[in-house]
């Protein structure tokens, strides 16, 4: 395992390194979604390369989104205006849509181009080679060097540009040199790791640290920490759940977003006091009683909430079925645990035989693939007559279970609307 | 005049009134649209000159997911017949072929995958456990075999005959002129790949199951078992253990498969890379459906010989 993800791993983290600090900036200046346009764009670039007869891993291609991704960046800085007329994002939006709708166009001469531009904003995190993190690290390195040196101009234009103007700063200058690193970055990095990827590593670490604290110091060294260890728990998440790499960290990204919403939430809730709880339990209870409605209404369809609470505890369906009928769902049940059971095992067999670890005779095999095929049919229908149990009983939970959801949440509801009524005045 | 000539000049009347009475042919070639440049190949091979035959799709995109463009559209309205892979292959056809003919009436229709023996005819549940990229009907990758190009052109040959019957002939001595020449092949291929017989191979996509049963080659696992969505590392990790432990020489890849990904996996396993066109114009030197054989086959046995 090991040997297939350290490259991936340091590959995240030099990520991290760089993109969390750029991140603060494009937060600050509320310039979300201006990586996804100069992505586009550098796309585009690659896109012409190609027609022009380069293949797309090329160094010529390189240049090319390069090329493109400095001209992307020179028209951002030059909309950013004093007092704008029309916010910045919507240059942005413009700029993100009209790439990608011409490097469709461009693609189109192309022959069997579509796929490879499509792979090229998809990157692939868990194929990174060492050489290319060792460039990418190179690379950062020097360009976080310079915002090193120059980090007064950048970060007062970023934070402060009306105290920049007024302090006599040249503020396109600094954001055209702003917006040149920005583009050189977010090309080298789609090519290794893709358009979502670099996008969540951008925004999600410093917009995590940035509801935690003021200081740009904390916010970087908080964002660098939650960036690695969500790249690690990602990483391991993917492996051990078998899941595609990029998508998995993108989603990780996500859980931790979700995590530290969830817990200011719930200070919130603590510091909110009484009044605050009531109406979370006002919310629980509505949703309680529209369960049961929906559970009258339509008791066919799919109720996840039930399933789950059967799969607890399947003395919620059982009790909704006749001796017989309960008889039936426990054959079934025990026939699908054993058909999966012999299934699975069968299909390794199978799978051995193909890779040559068991002999089997042709004749064995044509055998094994028509049992596999028969008992594949047989648990399909063993899972069938319990989806039809199950149909059944919840015809029957309809109003038995149905009925007093609705009755509880509201009634619940009611009692505690007015007792937030009632401590309000 | 001699009774010989006269019964010439009979046939020749006969021609001229049952080509006047063939209602979508304004005297030109037959316009006919191919779904594939495969199909398109064999279409030319089959009606030579008197035909003119477009592809609806160029090679190597997705025939899945289609942006159709005003010129297809186009293309579909002048259309006499239509050549199509079937299956489920172009799930848009049926949509776009409504939308280009208006009231017109629709244009004879040609799918291939009559009167072909399909490979993984098994539906999802039948192959529980195995991957998701499951064609309902069997896998549509039939022209990869080339004795499917027989039944292929005999279905060609009888629709272009039906639209044009004084072409006959014409439409037969060129059908049997390229089965001459692909019967060649087929003996230069199976030769060339002779052997390596038997041996274990690795594809990207599962678009090779009858090319690799025409020459005895034995997939044992597709790298991106469902198109588009890379693989986990877990996947890789075993499969490229496996590749090592079964001696598995060879990864097949479409020229648009994704190239890190082959690199990472042929490095991993010590198994060499061959870059196959699936589709004629996938790779410059496939120009027709013999070349397209031609350079697969080159370049499959460049990549299993031993260095």
């Amino acid at each position: 395992m090991l040997d297939l993800l350290w490259a991936p791993l340091l590959a995240c983290l030099v990520l991290t390194g760089m993109h969390v600090y750029l991140g603060l900036h494009v937060l600050a200046r509320g310039v979300i979604f201006v990586d996804l346009a100069l992505a586009q764009v550098a796309a585009l670039g690659v896109t012409v390369a190609f027609l022009a007869g380069h293949p797309l891993q090329s160094a010529a291609g390189y240049w090319y989104a390069l090329a493109f991704a400095l001209a992307g960046a020179l028209l951002l800085s030059l909309t950013r205006v004093e007092r704008p007329r029309i916010p910045q994002e919507a240059v942005i939006g413009v700029v993100y849509a009209v790439s990608a709708a011409l490097a469709l166009l461009v693609i189109d001469r192309a022959p069997q181009g579509a796929e490879h531009v499509k792979e090229l904003l998809v990157g692939g995190i868990l194929t990174v080679t060492p050489g290319e993190v060792i460039r990418l690290a190179l690379l950062y390195a020097v360009i976080g060097a310079l915002h090193v040196a120059v980090r007064r101009p950048l970060l007062e234009i970023s934070f402060d540009p009306a105290a920049a103007a007024a302090g006599g700063r040249a503020l396109r200058r600094w954001d055209f040199v702003f917006y040149v690193t920005f583009a050189v970055v977010v090309t080298s990095s789609v090519r290794v790791a893709g358009v979502l990827l670099v996008f969540s590593y951008l925004v999600v670490p410093a917009a995590v640290s940035a509801l935690l604290s003021r200081s740009i110091g904390v916010r970087l060294a908080v964002g660098w920490a939650l960036g690695a260890g969500v790249s690690a728990c990602g990483l391991w998440a993917s492996f051990a759940w078998d899941l595609p790499t990029g998508a998995t960290i993108v989603a990780s990204f996500g859980a931790l977003m979700a995590a530290v919403a969830l817990a200011l939430g719930f200070a919130a809730l603590a510091r909110g006091g009484r009044a605050a709880r009531l109406e979370v339990g006002v919310a629980l209870c509505a949703a309680v009683a529209v369960a049961g409605l929906l559970l009258i209404a339509a008791p066919r369809m799919d109720h996840h909430w039930l399933d789950w609470v059967e799969r607890g505890l399947p003395a919620v369906e059982l009790a909704f079925l006749s001796p017989a009928e309960r008889q039936a769902w426990y054959d079934s049940r025990d026939a699908v645990a054993r058909g999966s059971a012999e299934l699975k095992r069968l299909n390794t067999l199978q799978e051995d035989v193909r890779w040559g670890r068991a002999q089997l005779s042709p004749e064995q095999q044509e055998r094994l693939r028509q049992f596999l095929a028969a008992r594949g049919e047989i648990t399909a229908g063993d899972r069938f007559v319990l989806e039809t149990l199950r149909g059944r009983a919840r015809e029957r939970q309809r109003y038995w279970l149905g009925a007093p959801l609705v009755l509880a949440g509201a009634a619940g509801g009611l009692a505690l609307f007015v007792r937030s009524r009632s401590l309000r005045f | 005049m001699r009774p010989a000539h006269w019964g010439a000049a009979l046939v020749w009347c006969a021609a001229v009134l049952v080509w006047g009475s063939v209602p979508a042919r304004g005297g030109g070639p037959i316009a006919v649209v191919a779904t594939s440049t495969d199909l398109k190949a064999l279409a030319e091979a089959v009606g030579g000159e008197r035909v003119a035959v477009e592809a609806l799709l160029p090679s190597g995109q997705n025939p899945h997911a289609v942006d159709i463009k005003p010129g297809q559209l186009a293309a579909l309205r002048r259309a006499a017949l239509v050549v199509r892979v079937g299956l489920d292959h172009e799930p848009w056809l049926a949509r776009a072929l409504a939308l280009a003919r208006e009231s017109a009436p629709m244009p004879a229709e040609l799918d291939c995958s009559r009167g072909i023996a399909l490979l993984q005819g098994e539906t999802a549940r039948v192959r529980p456990g195995t991957g998701e990229h499951v064609h309902g009907f069997g896998n549509t990758h039939y022209w990869l075999d080339p004795e499917n190009a027989r039944p292929i052109t005999a279905g060609l040959l009888d629709a272009l005959a039906r639209l044009a019957p004084a072409e006959r002939a014409y439409f037969e001595g060129r059908r049997t002129e390229f089965l001459r020449r692909l019967d060649a092949g087929i003996a230069r291929w199976q030769a060339a790949l002779a052997p390596y017989r038997g041996a274990r191979i690795v594809v990207v996509h599962e678009s090779w199951p009858y090319f690799a049963r025409r020459f005895g080659l034995d997939i044992v696992a597709a790298l991106e078992p469902t198109p588009g969505v890379s693989p986990s590392p877990a996947y890789l990790a075993s499969l490229a253990a496996r590749m090592k432990e079964a001696q598995v020489r060879v990864v097949i890849a479409e020229p648009y498969a994704n190239a890190a990904l082959v690199a990472k996996v042929a490095a991993l396993s010590g198994a060499r890379e061959a870059r196959l066109a699936s589709s004629v114009g996938g790779l410059p030197e496939a120009a027709d459906y013999i070349a397209l054989f031609d350079v697969d086959v080159a370049r499959l046995a460049e990549a299993f010989r031993p260095r």
